[in-house]
């Protein structure tokens, strides 16, 4: 057993609130978890080392760090600082049907209601999602009424300062027939370690657009999971943009709990210097006529590391089932590493599904093709680098956010190739 | 006639592991002592006693591996028997009459001749004799061409320094728990070796190879193309075999050296169990070759057999320009379960691979494909394809697919693909109202389904193979 995680039990042994017995369930897990090593199947390509040796701590809320601007997104701002939730900083009026909650401000009632729907979503096997439950202090929940749907997104921000340790933990549910869209973001300045974790619970009908972005780099440790349990009927639809810093972990799980339900999503990678990225996307069809589309792209340029694990798993009862994966990679220097695993694993005979992995380097003839045109050859790259990721920017179904990102995207290749 | 018997006979004797051990068979454990005896019963040299014992000393402190998508119950190493001799003539069924009705109705729809029906069923007949002088012919014609083809036990004594320089040479003692287990327990297998140049005469196959009614368990198999040689092996038959021993701990070793050719083609059809899957064979398999510059090794496999089955072979790309191939069909049923793929190490320029699988689930049996493409930094221009694809006939089964992907090389490319799907009511149909009954038509799409890798086949295995399926697929429709 690592001294971090020792440190982290013996720390949410302390935590005395309406979580206590939830936390008390993580807190046996955890005390009965292996330490990951190259062994362990999840982290097999992760070393944790970094998580060890982080001084990162737990630091009071600092003002004066304020979310990144995403001009022409008027949105519906919920801010952690630290990993404490900021009320200043947070959105004072909600739209009509959208209801947000800090777990301790709830009456012993409510507590008990949210405390039945906490951590069901998420997948005890994370180590981090168990360490979130035991540290995760200002738990957020937020409803959005039956058959409503909201306009702006929602935007959840996680900031730390440098050095900070921090663990946020929110609950969306979507009640029957309503829409919503939300961003997750985490911003650090360095030196810090977090671990985000946000449940989705999206009842009948209802539709989801999910937005997550990891864009912080350097010597942050950023570890997080988005989680969506899908009813009958209902659509999703994720966007992942992750630059890999340290450490730059992520899960998602998607859970076809209902039928007809549709899920999609689009992740990309784009990853430099030193970085680390690792994703891990994992869908169960538990029941039948769902239909899953996943889109992986990803661009590992100098030193950097990206892994990723696509795992689709088909229950026996899930015919019918639609389901495909596709991940394609492009590795920019000698010295990166791309390691890829699609998995499936399927019950039911009834269903169609497929997955592909590819990796290569830019291709030569697109290069040459664009040299001859005057281009050179840095300026061509980026351009193919950037038309390879924008296909799946051009999926957003938030043009305004597909503009904010679009140039933060361009501006990374052309650092990439500065080097 | 007698006189090539008689010869056959002597060189048994030549050999001189076969000496008294009608009557011994170990009491069931496994220690020191035990493998001292197995060495001792084999009249083996110090230096494999030796090696022997140190794998021993490896295994004991290493981990059963638990990654396989298989369930079994834990397997109790201390109450299996490591040595048993040949079966007396008198212990053996007396005649076809004594044997299985449904082993010898399998055998007649493969065609197999009533002589060869009683060598697999394991009669104590005399009849064997036919192929004892094919054999013989063969041999001749081998030592014409310099290529060794013997026992593995032969090898060591006639040929220590080959046997000392590529024993373990691919796959280390400590390799795996199945591997150094048998590294410690082996008993017998076959040896090949191809000298410079040569294309060996004929395709070698177990099935030809004398002396080998008991090769046990724990078989070992090394062969070693030298330069420039070319060799095609086949191994196991198409005939559903008998065996008294429930687990199978084989290493295979395959070493091509610069410019030389292995091909290597299985066919398992060992007993599944019954229709619980009890009492079927567990085959747990470490398989590898090492290819130097430009040479080629390929693997066929044909999987139908076993309760559970944990066999992936494999290929190191050592050399630049060197080619690892894989195909393989596996068809599992009742309550079989099989972890099976490659692995494709890159580590040479321009390296080559092509994995082929094809995967086909019925009954309440599972089927996983787990596959391990690696491109090393050095893998320059490097180039891999990979397709699987999986066929689920009933909606009590499982079709799975695990692979590894890793690069470390930007121009080296790496395709992946796989699907899953069962036979389509569209095709079916399409069948059926030409005539063909349900049975039939899921043969013939499963044949299809499964041609790529066939064709991979030398002829007449491929022709038995097929049968083999549509045999094994009987009463999965409907």
């Amino acid at each position: 057993m690592s001294e971090w995680l020792e440190s982290a039990i013996a720390r949410g042994q302390e935590n005395q609130d309406w979580l206590a017995p939830k936390r008390a369930q993580a807190l046996d897990v955890l005390a009965n978890t292996q330490w990951p090593t190259r062994k362990t199947e999840a982290w097999r390509y992760t070393p944790l080392r970094a998580v060890e040796r982080s001084s990162a701590k737990a630091l009071d809320r600092e003002s004066g760090l304020t979310p990144v601007a995403i001009p022409n997104v008027s949105a519906i701002e919920l801010v952690f600082v630290n990993g404490q939730f900021d009320v200043l900083q947070s959105a004072k009026t909600l739209p009509t049907g959208l209801t947000v909650q800090l777990g301790q401000d709830l009456s012993a009632e409510q507590q008990a209601e949210a405390l039945r729907s906490f951590s069901n979503i998420k997948p005890e096997r994370h180590l981090f999602g168990l360490v979130n439950d035991a540290l995760a202090k200002d738990v957020l929940l937020v409803t959005v009424a039956e058959g409503i749907k909201i306009a702006e997104p929602l935007r959840i921000s996680s900031l730390l300062s440098t050095g900070a340790e921090s663990h946020t933990r929110v609950l969306v549910r979507l009640e029957k027939g309503a829409q919503l869209a939300v961003i997750e973001d985490v911003q650090s300045q360095g030196d810090s370690l977090s671990t985000a974790f946000v449940e989705y619970d999206v009842a009948a009908d209802a539709s989801l657009e999910h937005y997550r972005f990891a864009l912080q780099t350097g010597s942050n440790l950023t570890i997080g999971g988005s989680h969506f349990q899908l009813s009958d009927k209902s659509k999703m639809h994720s966007t992942i943009v992750g630059f890999g810093s340290e450490l730059s972990r992520l899960d998602t799980d998607i859970i076809h709990a209902g039928e007809f339900a549709d899920a999609k999503l689009n992740a990309m990678y784009l990853l430099d210097g030193k970085e680390l990225f690792d994703l891990h996307a994992t869908v169960e069809h538990a029941m039948p006529n769902g239909t899953t589309e996943e889109n992986v792209r990803g661009i590992v340029a100098d030193r950097a590391r990206a892994v990723f694990n696509g795992r689709i798993h088909i229950h026996r009862d899930a015919q019918k089932t639609l389901a495909e994966l596709n991940n394609r990679n492009l590795l920019m220097s000698n010295k990166a590493e791309i390691n890829t695993k699609p998995e499936l694993e399927i019950y039911a005979d009834d269903v169609r599904c497929a997955h592909g992995a590819t990796i290569a380097e830019i291709d030569k003839q697109a290069l040459y093709y664009l040299e001859t045109r005057g281009i050179s050859k840095s300026k061509a790259q980026v351009m193919l680098n950037f038309g390879f990721i924008n296909e799946l920017i051009d999926l957003m179904p938030n043009e305004a956010l597909a503009e904010w990102v679009r140039p933060i995207i361009r501006e990374r290749f052309a650092q990439m190739e500065v080097k | 006639m007698t006189e090539q018997i008689d010869k056959a006979l002597a060189r048994e004797y030549e050999a001189g592991f076969v000496s008294d051990v009608e009557s011994e068979t170990f009491t069931p454990g496994l220690d020191e002592d035990v493998i001292r005896r197995i060495s001792e019963m084999k009249g083996e040299p110090e230096w494999m006693l030796e090696w022997r014992l140190s794998a021993f000393r490896d295994w004991l402190k290493m981990d059963e591996p638990d990654w396989a998508l298989v369930d079994y119950p834990k397997i109790d190493f201390q109450a299996i028997s490591y040595y048993s001799a040949p079966k007396s003539m008198k212990d053996k069924p007396k005649s076809l009459d004594e044997v299985d009705p449904e082993l010898l109705r399998t055998y007649e729809k493969l065609g197999i001749p009533l002589i060869e029906q009683q060598m697999l069923a394991g009669v104590a007949v005399d009849a064997v004799f036919d192929s004892v002088s094919v054999v013989t012919t063969f041999r001749e014609k081998l030592e014409e061409a310099g290529v060794i083809f013997c026992p593995i036990s032969e090898a060591i004594h006639k040929h220590p320094d080959l046997v000392k320089k590529y024993l373990g040479s691919v796959v280390p003692k400590k390799d795996n728990y199945y591997a150094a287990l048998n590294c410690a327990v082996f008993t017998d297998g076959s040896f090949v070796y191809i000298p410079k140049g040569t294309r060996c005469p004929m395709e070698l196959s177990t099935y030809f190879r004398i002396n080998e009614q008991n090769t046990g368990q724990f078989e070992r198999t090394l062969i070693i193309a030298d330069e420039g040689s070319h060799v095609s092996y086949l191994e196991g038959c198409t005939a559903p075999q008998r065996d008294e021993n429930q687990l199978h701990a084989a290493v295979v070793e395959l070493v091509a050296l610069d410019d030389a050719e292995i091909k290597y083609s299985t066919v398992q059809n060992w007993y599944p169990g019954d229709e619980e899957g009890k009492g079927g064979i567990y085959n747990f398999v470490t398989k590898r070759g090492v290819c130097h510059t430009n040479a080629k090794i390929s693997w066929t496999q044909v999987e139908t057999g076993s309760a559970v089955t944990w066999k992936y072979p494999s290929c190191v790309l050592k050399g630049d320009n060197s080619i690892g191939e894989f195909y393989s069909v596996a068809l599992t049923r009742g309550r079989q379960q099989a972890d099976t793929g490659t692995k494709m190490i890159h580590l040479g320029k321009n390296t080559k691979s092509t994995i082929i699988s094809k995967g086909i689930s019925a009954g309440k049996s599972n089927n996983s494909y787990r596959g391990l493409v690696r491109m090393n930094p050095g893998a320059e221009g490097a180039r891999n394809f990979t397709q699987c694809d999986s066929l689920l006939i009933g909606d009590q089964c499982g079709a799975h697919t695990f692979p590894y992907v890793e690069s470390r090389n930007p121009s080296a490319i790496v395709e992946h693909e796989a699907t899953t799907s069962k036979v389509s009511d569209e095709q079916m149909f399409l069948c059926q109202q030409r005539g063909l009954d349900p049975e039939k038509a899921v043969s013939m799409i499963v044949n299809g389904f499964c041609k790529e890798v066939f064709k991979e086949l030398p002829m007449e295995f491929a022709v038995e193979a097929g049968k083999l399926l549509e045999i094994s697929l009987e009463g999965s429709v409907g």
